[in-house]
């Protein structure tokens, strides 16, 4: 009896040691997997994209799904954030120095290189990456993609590789537009709350191509990790409606840190690279 | 495959179209939003759920949202770091970040990683408990989904992001901090006086109460859209997808209305 | 034509447990067994859809369980399948559905594409469909173009996954009878899933049942009702006291 009390009173801090290093280790052995699997993702995503056939049209129909989703939604939202970064600025300027005559240049230097690259991404990931997880995973739990393959169809070279040339086309192309809108609309705030000429305030002076290369080089990376992320989050789709809805929820959230990161890591890269030399 | 474009052929009709949509879904949010208030005064909810809620959400966002207040942090300084050197003001570094990351970019970064990872989560559970008549069981059982289900959720988010966006901020100034040094050799006293010195209790208030209001936008959002999933496994994805998207936009908009109203 | 030798599937548990199975060219087998008993698992397994854990899988002469997936897609394209929801492609049309397989496939021009698709739509009873979204349309109607899609490239081999879930008594009889039609003309080997045991007893001629991941009877159609497996008989007969 006296036995008994003894095991059953040792026997949580025998267990606890062992139940902890179990998980560690699958949570190990499933990152692992994963990262494995998103590699392979990745590289045939490369591959079709440039070797592989496509059906005519695919992707110019995804491009303009892609513009046709977010091309509203990223106006309006890096609209506003232009007018809110700008009030900001300008109401520590006022507060300061009272001398607004450059602030205009350097707002548009970092918007080229910084804001809009990464905040443009943001809003696509959110809107275009949620929408290929949810496409592409209500595509698995309805054993559609299972269906392409028994058709002779690789499901990275049908279904990603065209969204990734689509949305790496369209971010680039919406990060100018959003560019164009955010200046503009920080312009106008400038001009209507403080009383900034506008053309004093749009002064491209201070961009240097330094600065366009970084934006640029932002742009399409993050258009490339997107969709690839997205992707993956998708043809990973396992078990019915809760599914496809956390699949969906794994594609925004790993596609903005994605944007995240690498936004750290280019902004680090430019400036080492380019800005401290003063490009 | 392409469909022709409604925006090219019927654009009236199109920015209309979209027009309405917005309308509707923001009519029922506030619809929402009204149910919400009038079951917490008085208080009638469920509060074990609350803290379970509570607990899930904690779980879920506190590793993300530190990622990610971290690396904003090191972004916020990278990216100003040329322009510091440039005007020899490097010891303004410390005032630039804090005011950028107190005011603005912690509340909305963070605000969009919650509404990613607890907001979608929230309409993907919902959604699905709607596409398996769960919902439907819980009235049958005479439970009001709106006591047990809703309102805890409306208030763990609104709790929970106010909470992370404290310890966001936090992290957010350490990691600059850290990266001052690392990148451009800032010490950290200096950052710190730089800190310190210029930015007032005001910066700090400005940010939470503009969480708290992102914190209610993203959980009505999310709830709207969880409750209005039809259609089955796919409909759940597209509703994932309009909440985030819908959270994303009234983050921003709501932003910009605050800035105007908070200063 | 299909030989599983002592495969073995397992995720956090043993879905498939040790299976042997040996089909002929042109034999019409059926499979039952309980829910989550590894039925659709060992389908797909067959198609090369899912890697079994260990065992081999021979299909046509060649064992496909080692296969990379480019090899494997050249395998497939000797299976023709049904999916237990039809899996029809919603962004396109019945047409271009039924047509897939066909245009993958290639060397075949889009005026006998045309025609093919013409012709095997009229032979599940859909006639002038082509243009119609697989959501317009009727659980049985889809489930017809289903067996369009699956059947149109002729292949060999083919499979149908719970070909009847959800459907009718009457509508479950006319798609067995359709089954039964097409299997006349193309002498397919065919493997059916089904949990609507009598139905599929009208349509196979040996039939075999899998129970925790094992398969604990395969034999002619007419010999199982004197089976004296405790399990099948229990099963067959949908009795509540058993091994089950």
């Amino acid at each position: 009896m006296s036995d008994m009390t003894y095991t059953s009173g040792g026997e949580p801090p025998l267990r606890f040691p062992k139940t902890v290093l179990f998980k560690v280790g699958g949570a190990t052995f499933g990152m692992v997997d994963a990262l494995l699997e998103f590699l392979r993702v990745l590289r045939g995503t490369i591959r079709f994209s440039i070797w592989g056939k496509r059906p005519k049209g695919e992707v110019l129909n995804q491009m303009y799904q892609v513009g046709n989703r977010s091309l509203l939604f990223v106006c309006v939202t890096l609209g506003c954030l232009g007018m809110v970064l700008v009030y900001q600025i300008l109401l520590q300027v006022n507060r300061i120095t009272g001398d607004t005559s450059q602030v205009g240049a350097e707002f548009i230097k970092g918007m080229v290189h910084a804001f809009v690259p990464s905040l443009t991404a943001m809003m696509i990931a959110t809107r275009v990456g949620a929408g290929i997880a949810a496409e592409i995973g209500s595509m698995m739990v309805t054993e559609q993609v299972d269906a392409l393959r028994m058709c002779g169809v690789e499901p990275i070279e049908y279904l990603i590789a065209p969204r990734f040339i689509a949305t790496l086309t369209m971010t680039v192309i919406l990060t100018v537009i959003a560019l164009a809108v955010a200046v503009g609309a920080g312009s106008l705030m400038a001009w209507g709350s403080f009383g900034v000429n506008p053309a004093v305030f749009l002064s491209f002076d201070k961009v240097t191509p330094g600065d366009m290369i970084t934006g640029i080089t932002k742009a399409v990376v993050f258009g490339a990790a997107i969709p690839v992320v997205s992707g993956y989050c998708g043809l990973t789709t396992r078990g019915g409606s809760e599914g496809v809805g956390s699949a969906t929820t794994r594609a925004v959230i790993n596609s903005s840190l994605a944007v995240i990161v690498l936004d750290f890591i280019l902004s680090a890269l430019a400036y080492f690279f380019l800005q401290s030399k003063g490009l | 495959m392409a469909r022709p474009s409604r925006l090219l052929l019927d654009p009236l009709g199109a920015v209309g179209g979209a027009v309405m949509d917005i309308a509707t879904h923001l009519g029922a949010v506030v619809t929402l939003l009204v149910r919400v208030l009038r079951s917490l005064v008085p208080p009638r909810f469920d509060l074990p759920e609350l803290w379970r809620n509570l607990y899930k959400m904690g779980n879920q966002s506190v590793p993300i949202v530190m990622l990610t207040a971290f690396f904003v942090g090191g972004i916020m300084v990278v990216q100003s770091a040329v322009f510091m050197k440039r005007f020899q003001a490097t010891s303004l570094l410390g005032w630039g970040a804090g005011y950028s990351v107190l005011r603005e970019v912690g509340p909305i970064l963070i605000g969009l990683m919650f509404s990613g990872r607890v907001g979608s989560n929230n309409t993907a559970e919902l959604g699905t408990m709607v596409v398996t008549e769960q919902i439907d069981g819980l009235r049958a059982l005479s439970i009001d989904p709106m006591r047990y289900l809703i309102v805890p959720r409306v208030l763990a988010m609104v709790i929970m992001l106010f909470l992370l966006t404290v310890l966001g901020d936090l992290v957010a100034l350490f990691g600059a901090m850290l990266f001052g040094k690392l990148i451009i050799g800032l010490e950290f006293g200096v950052f710190y006086a730089g800190l310190v010195s210029s930015l007032g209790v005001s910066d700090l208030t400005h940010g939470l109460v503009k969480a708290l209001v992102f914190g209610l936008i993203i959980a009505l959002t999310s709830c709207h859209f969880g409750l209005n999933v039809k259609g089955g496994a796919v409909g759940v994805g597209r509703s994932v997808n309009s909440a985030v998207v819908g959270s994303a936009l009234g983050i921003v908009l709501s932003d910009y209305f605050l800035t105007y109203v908070l200063t | 034509m299909i030989r599983l030798k002592g495969v073995h599937k397992r995720w956090d548990r043993p879905v498939l447990d040790g299976l042997d199975l040996h089909l002929e060219r042109g034999v019409v087998w059926g499979l039952i067994g309980p829910a989550a008993s590894g039925k659709s698992v060992l389908l797909k397994t067959v198609c090369g859809l899912e890697k079994p854990t260990s065992g081999e899988v021979w299909v046509d002469g060649q064992e496909i369980s080692g296969m990379d997936e480019r090899e494997m897609m050249k395998v497939r394209r000797k299976f023709g399948m049904l999916f237990q929801n039809n899996a029809l492609f919603d962004f396109m049309d019945v047409g271009q559905n039924v047509a897939f397989p066909l245009v993958r496939a290639g060397g075949v021009d889009p005026e006998e594409i045309e025609e093919r698709v013409a012709s095997r739509l009229k032979a599940v009873g859909l006639s002038g469909s082509e243009r119609k979204m697989p959501n317009e349309l009727s659980g049985g109607m889809r489930k017809r173009v289903g067996i369009a899609r699956a059947t149109i490239a002729s292949p060999p081999i083919v499979v149908y996954d719970e070909p009847t879930a959800g459907l009718d008594p009457v509508t479950t009889s006319k798609i067995y009878d359709l089954l039964r039609a097409i299997q006349d003309q193309s002498h397919a080997t065919v493997m059916a899933v089904s949990s609507d045991i009598n139905a599929l007893r009208t349509f196979v001629g040996r039939i075999a049942m899998i129970y925790q991941g094992r398969i604990i009877y395969d034999g002619l159609e007419s010999e199982l009702d004197g089976c004296q497996d405790p399990v099948v008989h229990q099963f067959i007969r949908g009795e509540l006291e058993g091994p089950l």
